[in-house]
This record gives C-alpha cells, structure tokens and sequence, in this order.
C-alpha cells in the first residue's frame, strides 16, 4: 500500500473497530462519534499534507529500509537534515490545526526503539532490531499510526513497580511462552490512542533487575484482544455536542484525544517483541524517546502560538485597537517567545549525531530547554492573548442564542467590531482563543513529554556543570590561564607583580 | 626498525565539548609512549598523515562532515565527545580505546 490520504486514513479507521469506551459505554464506531471526530480530523491532516506538492518536502522521506517514498511520520532520521525537517514538519501541522495532531509520539517510539534494540541486540546477541526492522517496514508501507505508549498509571510513585500492590499500576509480562508474552497493565494519557492502527509499548521509567518483568517494549494492532480503551475528557469537551460556534475548533478539537489503555491477558508474539527483561536499557530507551519528544515542542506549540498570535492580531483589528503601543508590545513579546522556541527546537535538531544505529538523534541537553522553555512560555503567550481579546471570551453567548430570532439582533449589536467585521466572526475568533487559552492546551504543554521536573534532571545531568567551574575558576584566576600566560608571555604571578609595581611607580597618589 | 607514522591531529573548534580534548590527546600521547610505539602526532594539515585522528568535543562532530564523509584519503578515527566512530566510550576509556585502534593501523 502506498502512503494513504487522510480520508484513506478514516476509512482505515472504520476496518479496524478497536474496543473504546466513553462516558461509560461502549463506541460503536469511532470514526462516527462526534466526541471523538475533530481528533481523527486532526490526525488526518498529518495524512493529507504528504500528498500536496507544496509541503512533500517535509512531510514525506526515503525509507533507509526499502528505498521508497513514506511519510515522514514512519521515518527513522537518517540525518541532521532529517531532523530539523522533522520539526520544521511539526511547526507547519500546528499551524494548519491548532492542536496536537497526536502522530508525533508514535514517530519519536518509533526511532527510540530502533536505536535501543540496536544497543541491546550488541550487548545482548538479541534480535529485537530485526524484529522491530520488520514490524517497521510494515508500518512504513501500510503508512500505520503508531501510537506511543510509555506512560503507565504507575499507582504509589513511592514504591517501585514490582512493590506495587496492583501489579497492574504498570505493564507487565505475566507470563513468558515459547512463541510469545502474556502481558496485563494499565497505560495512561496516551495520545491518539483510539485513531491509532498499532500501540507500541516502552517503558515508563528506569527498572532496576527486581522490575524486568516491567522493562518491556512491543507493538500490537490496536483492535486486539484484551485491549480496551477509555478515552479522555478534556476542558469544555461536550461543547461540540452543543454547536460547532460554541466548541472553539470544532473541526480539530483541543490537545491530542488522550485515552487510557487497558491490556488484560494480551497475547503479544515474539515477532513482535522489542524488549522483554533488559531493565539496564530502560533508562536509554526512556531518555532517548524523550528526547526527541521534548525536541518536537518548539515546533508544534510555535504552530499553535502562529494561530493565537495571528487570532489576536485580527482580534485587536476587528476592534480597532491594532495600532494601540500596548497591543504591538504584547504582540510582540508572543512573537519574541514562540521565536525562542522554534530556536531551540531547530537548534537541538542541527546539533543532533548519528548513533551506533545509524539513526541521527537530537541534542539531548538542548531537547530539554525546548521543553522546558514550552512549560513557561506558552502560559504567557496565552496570558497575553486572553488579554488582548479582553473578557468577551469568557462571556459570549451560545450559537442558539445568536440564531435565536428575539435574541440575534441584540448579540449582533452587542459584538459588533470595526466595519467589515461580522460579529459572527468575530465570536468565531474569540471561541477559538478561548479554546486555546483556557483549555487543556496549557497543562498538556507542562506535561506532555514529562513534567517540568523531568527536564530539569536531564539538564542537570547533561550541563557538564565542571566544566564550567573550570572556565569560572580559569577567568576568575583560581586556576591556571594557559591562553592568557600566551598573550603576555610569563605566567601570571609575575604579570601581576609587575603590573602592580608600575601602578605604585605612576600613580604614587592613590597608594 | 619500525617504521614511524604519522598521525594527523584535526581539533573542532571546541565550542562546547563535553569531554576535555587537549587532555584526551595529552594521555593518548603519553600512552603511545608508554607502550613505545612509533607514532608522531602532527597538527600541520600540509604534512602527509598516514591516520587522521579527529577529535570532536561532542557527538554531534563537525569535523566528520568535512573528512569523514569525503570518503578517501588516509583511515580515520573520530572521537565524538564519548563516543569513538559509532561506539559509546567513556571520556577516561578513550585514550586507552584509541591506542589500540592506532595499534591496529600500525599492524
């Protein structure tokens, strides 16, 4: 099969039929369920841009593997250039959808995986590169929406997942066959779960030799046996239900249609097996996805800060405050941050490095100032947008108040802007910024790809915090300038023993 | 008598290494000695080298862009930060570890 379309990608949707749940009951079919449509929308659109001429530059690559032409959403980064069009990807699909288009993860499990089964496969003699290879090449030429599962619900964070009293806090091997697994468990707040085709698995954390039944990575279709979904709420969710007007972005919804996965006795192949005990490599596989997650931040989140910028702009003209100096200021500023990230993010793309798999890898360090920088910045890029669109967004009526025919005129009066203006557009506007600021968007983008507190262990770590005591230690004197000694060729003691005398000789006044 | 080599020394620029890359080469040159093998490290690119030895302060290498991916002239070797060519080896290893590769080149 070649790369689908994104109307391709719904239909493929409607064979697969995966257990989901909402609101208690069970989906009939997802891609029919209102709740659900503006996040298959959404993913579709990473499905229809590989298409379009004007953006297959970065939207599609050459797999390593076969030769042929995927979308970049299956690719394993073959170089730098790989890795800054990835992000340049990420920023362009933001743009077209103002919210998480979910297939990210999947991408970064993807080549997290493939650099980990190489290293484990040297180590170890394994073969779980050539398994993942094969599994890999089915999702480029299938054009498979992978979702990334690490994230498990993880119960007492005091206690370590083989102390847990529910074993099932974590997913776990229960049983080990000829032929495969036995696995149970709970995964949570994983992105694009239900409009995924396959689930591949990582380990959430570090796992120490008493957790190696938890140290596990595969990949299974999303409609198997034993899987269920519950999908997520999010902030003003059921407003959809209500009208398009009222939802903000009723075509592609607000953050990723996060689900929890439940895996109740799944039967998991040995074909399809990744990792399965090597605890001494969780905390590479772990670091590895997470750095290329955090490095997709300052794309996709500049993306959605181009849309509530530009909104903001219209809003002010609409108003006919654009010109107003505190506007320009507060435009600005948005500007300046989201600029900052998409720095980062190009920044750890360009000094990424190929590892012992071939696959390029971003900067690690600099990854996690991306992310970091998004769990503070956005905050204020949306302060400022509320700001700016004033308390209309918080107190618009609904769309059936508007088309109320007693009432319509009133609201019309009421929002009406600068000539040329509709007021229904400009409540359009409004409900959007307001989708954008107030709703889940903000703590996705302090959680998602880990918790501020995360970033800062790795940034720690990764600072090379002595070297520069060395540098402060050089300038500062404390140690030895070897360039400074060059350049006035004695050592330093003796310069400022001279230097000191021929001030005493000059300026005698002041001693 | 052996015959000397010449090993010709490429530095980055050491922008912002995360190994020290004047001491990894000090300790690989004190190592050669050491082990008395006929080695001459040379940093002038005009004389002839029959190894380049590439040192990268990181494993994003700037150095293997203009030399290692020109494929032709002498064999290289690239320390990128901790790694050495595609392999993960810790800062203090790699004097040790590039001994043994400059040692395979002489045989």
């Amino acid at each position: 099969m070649s790369m689908m379309t994104g109307k391709e990608y719904i239909e493929s949707l409607r064979e697969l039929n995966p257990e989901v749940y909402f609101f208690g009951q069970k989906i009939k079919s997802i891609v029919d369920e209102p709740m659900f449509q503006p996040h298959i929308h959404t993913a579709a659109m990473t499905y229809e841009l590989a298409h379009r001429p004007e953006y297959e530059e970065i939207m599609t690559a050459t797999s390593h593997l076969t030769g042929e032409k995927i979308n970049r959403f299956t690719h394993i980064h073959q170089s730098v250039d790989d890795l800054v069009k990835k992000v340049r990807m990420m920023r362009l699909l933001g743009q077209k959808t103002g919210t998480c288009f979910q297939r990210c993860v999947g991408l970064d499990g993807l080549n997290g995986v493939y650099v980990a089964t190489y290293d484990m496969d040297q180590k170890y003699g394994t073969d779980y590169h050539e398994r993942f290879k094969n599994w890999l090449i089915q999702v480029q030429q299938n054009d498979w929406m992978p979702s990334g599962a690490m994230t498990d619900a993880r119960g007492d964070r005091s206690l370590r997942p083989c102390q847990q009293k529910n074993k099932d806090t974590y997913l776990h091997i229960k049983e080990r066959l000829k032929d495969g697994i036995i696995v149970s468990g709970v995964k949570a707040h994983i992105t694009g779960a239900i409009n995924s085709h396959e689930i591949l698995t990582m380990p959430t954390r570090t796992m120490g030799e008493e957790d190696k039944d938890f140290a596990l990575s595969f990949a299974v279709p999303s409609n198997t046996k034993g899987v269920t979904f519950i999908f997520s709420r999010q902030t003003n969710d059921t407003r959809r239900l209500d009208s398009p007007l009222d939802a903000g972005n009723p075509k592609y919804g607000i953050v990723g249609g996060e689900a929890i996965i439940i895996f109740e006795d799944v039967f998991v192949p040995n074909e399809r097996i990744f990792m399965a005990g090597e605890y001494d490599f969780t905390t590479e596989l772990v670091e590895t996805f997470a750095g290329y997650h955090r490095s997709n931040y300052g794309g996709c989140k500049v993306g959605l800060a181009d849309i509530v910028i530009g909104g903001s702009y219209w809003t002010a003209d609409a108003h006919g405050i654009s010109k107003a100096s505190h506007i320009i200021d507060k435009l600005t500023d948005m500007i300046a941050m989201a600029e900052t990230c998409w720095s980062c993010s190009l920044a750890c793309s360009y000094e990424g490095y190929k590892t012992p798999s071939g696959a390029y890898h971003i900067n690690p360090l600099l990854a996690n100032v991306v992310k970091l920088n998004i769990t503070r910045m956005v905050y204020e890029w949306m302060r400022l947008a509320q700001d700016i669109a004033g308390g209309k967004i918080i107190t618009l009526p609904s769309e059936k108040d508007l088309e109320n025919p007693q009432l319509g005129g009133i609201i019309e009066e009421c929002f009406v802007g600068k000539e040329g203006f509709p007021t229904a557009d400009i409540i359009k506007m409004l409900r959007l910024i307001e989708n954008m600021s107030v709703g889940a968007g903000l703590p996705e983008a302090m959680h998602g790809a880990g918790s501020p507190a995360a970033q800062k262990i790795m940034i720690a770590r990764r600072s090379g915090i002595d070297k520069k005591m060395d540098f402060a230690k050089s300038v500062a004197g404390i140690s030895e300038d070897k360039d400074f000694e060059k350049i006035i060729g004695t050592d330093e003691k003796t310069y400022w023993d001279e230097t000191k005398k021929k001030i005493q000789e000059k300026r005698p006044q002041i001693c | 008598m052996k015959t000397m080599i010449s090993v010709g020394l490429r530095f980055c620029g050491g922008c912002n290494p995360e190994i020290d890359r004047v001491g990894v080469v000090d300790r690989l040159k004190d190592a050669v000695q050491q082990r008395g093998m006929p080695a001459a490290f040379v940093t002038d690119k005009q004389v002839p080298a029959d190894l380049i030895l590439l040192i990268n302060g990181c494993k994003h290498a700037c150095l293997d862009e203009a030399y290692v991916s020109q494929g032709q002239g002498p064999p290289i070797l690239s320390v990128r930060g901790e790694m050495v060519g595609d392999m993960y080896v810790k800062e203090e290893d790699i004097p040790d570890f590039l001994v043994e590769r400059i040692a395979q080149a002489l045989r």
